[in-house]
């Protein structure tokens, strides 16, 4: 359920096809992954899961799979 | 509804814009990161056919690229440019520090400031021709000096409140500088909502994602004025729009307006549209209803805030509302792209969407007490500037509506000139007239033979030039003063004089004015000596009404240009009066 919701969000927010987002994806190997679209990241999963990340969160971010991590610690299931 | 930024982001990326008739350039100069504006300002314009290319300074750049008059932000020529700041940035340490200042120091450096904001707007107008929007500085919520901020000879709130006020002055007396109220956004939407603490300290972000859509729709009121895109009239239903309730059914006394909770709703809605009136919205009715009924509730309900006189036309009958908005946009003369329609009934919002795009047709919520707030939040009744003309405006096309009943019970033509009793007054151009002057020529399309435009400062230059004649018409009648509505713009040779711009506004063609200032200016000619005169006609999509202007009056056609031989008899239309100022 939520690692369908992520994958959406993802692909939506950097354009991408959903086939193209896995555990592994991130900043390295998705061009549009910059640093302010990183943020719009933050803010659209933050909308859709109704949770607010801590900044050591966000900047500690380096794959889909440290999202899926965090969000699992705000109860995210 | 906004649409969020990511989907701002994602529609910008597939516009094509090739094709749109109208471009706009538009700089945005910042000292903290405003990504994501740039989409959203080109999504929204391409909404309006217009098309958009942009220039955006580097981080925190806006000093350099303003300073230097070969930076690449001059290069680049906008239409308009939006210089962001933010009081952070601009204060720099003494954000936090300024109250450890002493009484002196604090002065000193709220000058330097405000000298420094000068300095700027200095040179943008040296080196641009352009518009600057320059935002102003939002007054934190928090003080250090705490509850006793009022009580400080020279608080941080204070400050940031003068530098706020130099920049109005400012923008009073420079034409090209605008200063948008920053502070106001803040405080309408919450400073807790715009400035997100982690955002900021993340990437530098003082505008926060979710509301930087609603910034961008504010900065689009200054991008419809200049583009021409903006409204200049309302058309309004009548029962659950303008009160509460069917008249037909409901009769009389039993509609809602005024007393009950939703009358007021519908009473402030009507103060508020009685308000853009004043400015120069003109204000249309279009109802499907028995005429008697309605006109009752207009004429004579004590609550009523617009009246009869308020509307420059009226429609109320049982006809299809989108023939009755055809028939307004007819009656008063204004494109159906000028239009803004407020109708309850989703049925006629939908017909009126379908049948005509152009107009902005409004999505009425439910419950009337939205109205009124609906009305302030529409961005698109702003201008540049107004003009006397333009706050008179309501009132002229009511008196137009009465020349049109006038004209529908004479029989002829002539009875109905001569019954209107017009005055016409030839006045030379001066420096009250010229910001209208130069406004008809930038709009009048229809009845105009040379289409120039000419901004204001190009016509101050003919005004002051001895080898120019700038003039200009005001034409009143029984029904009152239509305002300044013609120009003619001579160019003097030693024996002949051109024509070089002759227009006449659309709501007084067709009553011989333009004849009657043609005679006058072949007088002047004939007295000053000279022997021909010589004028163009430059066909365009627009100027049919023009075009047999010349040949009808007895210029006589050479090559490009029409000619009036000065020794040939002058005719004068005899039923309306000139007076020469």
């Amino acid at each position: 359920m939520i690692d369908n919701d992520v994958k959406v969000i993802i692909a939506k927010v950097f354009s991408i096809p959903e086939s193209e987002v896995n555990d592994e994806s991130g900043p390295e190997n998705i061009e549009n992954w910059d640093s302010f679209n990183g943020l719009i990241l933050v803010d659209e999963l933050e909308n859709h899961f109704k949770i607010k990340f801590t900044i050591s969160e966000i900047t500690d971010v380096k794959n889909v799979a440290d999202i899926k991590r965090h969000l699992k610690n705000h109860d995210v299931s | 509804m906004e649409k969020s930024l990511s989907e701002y982001i994602g529609l910008s990326k597939n516009i094509d814009n090739s094709n749109y008739s109208k471009k706009l350039k538009v700089a945005l100069l910042s000292s903290f990161t405003l990504n994501g504006l740039n989409e959203i300002l080109h999504v929204k314009c391409s909404d309006m056919g217009v098309r958009y290319q942009s220039y955006i300074s580097g981080y925190n750049q806006y000093n350099q690229e303003l300073l230097n008059p070969e930076s690449d932000y001059y290069k680049f020529c906008p239409d308009i440019t939006f210089l962001i700041l933010d009081i952070r940035n601009f204060l720099g340490d003494n954000f936090h520090n300024f109250h450890i200042l002493s009484d002196d120091a604090k002065k000193e450096f709220a000058k330097e400031k405000i000298n420094h904001l000068e300095n700027i707007i200095q040179n943008f107008e040296k080196n641009s021709n352009s518009k600057l929007v320059i935002t102003n500085f939002n007054i934190p919520s928090y003080s250090p000096n705490g509850i006793i901020e009022s009580k400080i000879k020279f608080g941080l709130h204070e400050m940031i409140e003068k530098i706020n006020n130099s920049l109005r002055d400012i923008s009073k007396t420079h034409n090209s500088i605008y200063v948008y109220d920053f502070n106001q956004f803040v405080s309408k939407h919450g400073e807790k909502n715009i400035f997100d603490y982690r955002q900021f300290h993340l990437g530098d972000i003082q505008i926060t994602f979710n509301f930087m859509p609603y910034f961008g729709y504010e900065l689009m009121s200054y991008i419809k004025s200049i583009t021409g895109t903006n409204r200049k009239c309302i058309v309004l239903d009548l029962d659950n729009t303008l009160w509460g309730g069917v008249v037909g059914e409901d009769g009389f006394d039993g509609i809602e307006l005024g007393q009950t909770a939703n009358g007021k709703a519908f009473v402030d809605f009507q103060k508020e549209l009685l308000s853009l009136w004043q400015q120069g919205i003109i204000l249309a009715i279009n109802s499907k209803n028995n005429f008697d009924d309605a006109m009752k509730v207009i004429h004579e309900h004590p609550e009523m805030i617009l009246r009869e006189k308020n509307f420059a036309s009226i429609q109320i009958n049982w006809n299809d509302k989108a023939q009755n908005l055809l028939q307004i946009s007819d009656e008063i003369n204004i494109g159906l792209n000028s239009i803004v329609f407020f109708d309850d009934d989703k049925l006629n919002q939908t017909r009126i969407k379908q049948e005509f795009p152009e107009v902005l047709t409004i999505e009425l919520p439910e419950d009337p007490s939205e109205f009124s707030p609906l009305l302030k939040e529409l961005n698109d009744f702003n201008v540049l500037q107004r003009t006397d003309e333009d706050t008179k405006r309501g009132q002229m096309y009511t008196e137009q509506r009465k020349r049109k009943e006038l004209e529908k019970s004479v029989s002829n033509l002539d009875d109905f000139l001569k019954e209107l009793d017009i005055k016409v007054k030839m006045k030379k151009s001066n420096e009250f007239l010229i910001p209208r002057i130069s406004q008809l020529t930038l709009k009048t399309n229809q009845f105009n033979l040379t289409t120039r435009r000419y901004q204001e400062e190009e016509i101050k230059n003919f005004s002051s030039n001895t080898k120019f004649i700038v003039g200009c018409a005001q034409v009143l009648d029984k029904f009152g003063d239509n305002g300044i509505t013609g120009v003619y713009i001579i160019k003097k040779n030693d024996k002949s004089w051109l024509i070089d711009t002759f227009l006449l506004s659309c709501r007084i063609m067709g009553r011989g004015v333009e004849n009657a200032i043609l005679s006058q200016i072949l007088l002047d000619a004939q007295k000053n000596g000279i022997d021909e005169i010589q004028a163009e006609f430059i066909p365009t999509q627009k100027n049919q009404p023009a075009e047999n202007f010349l040949s009808d009056f007895g210029f006589k056609k050479q090559d490009e240009m029409w000619i009036y031989k000065l020794n040939n008899e002058i005719k004068l239309p005899n039923h309306l009066k000139v007076e020469i100022e």
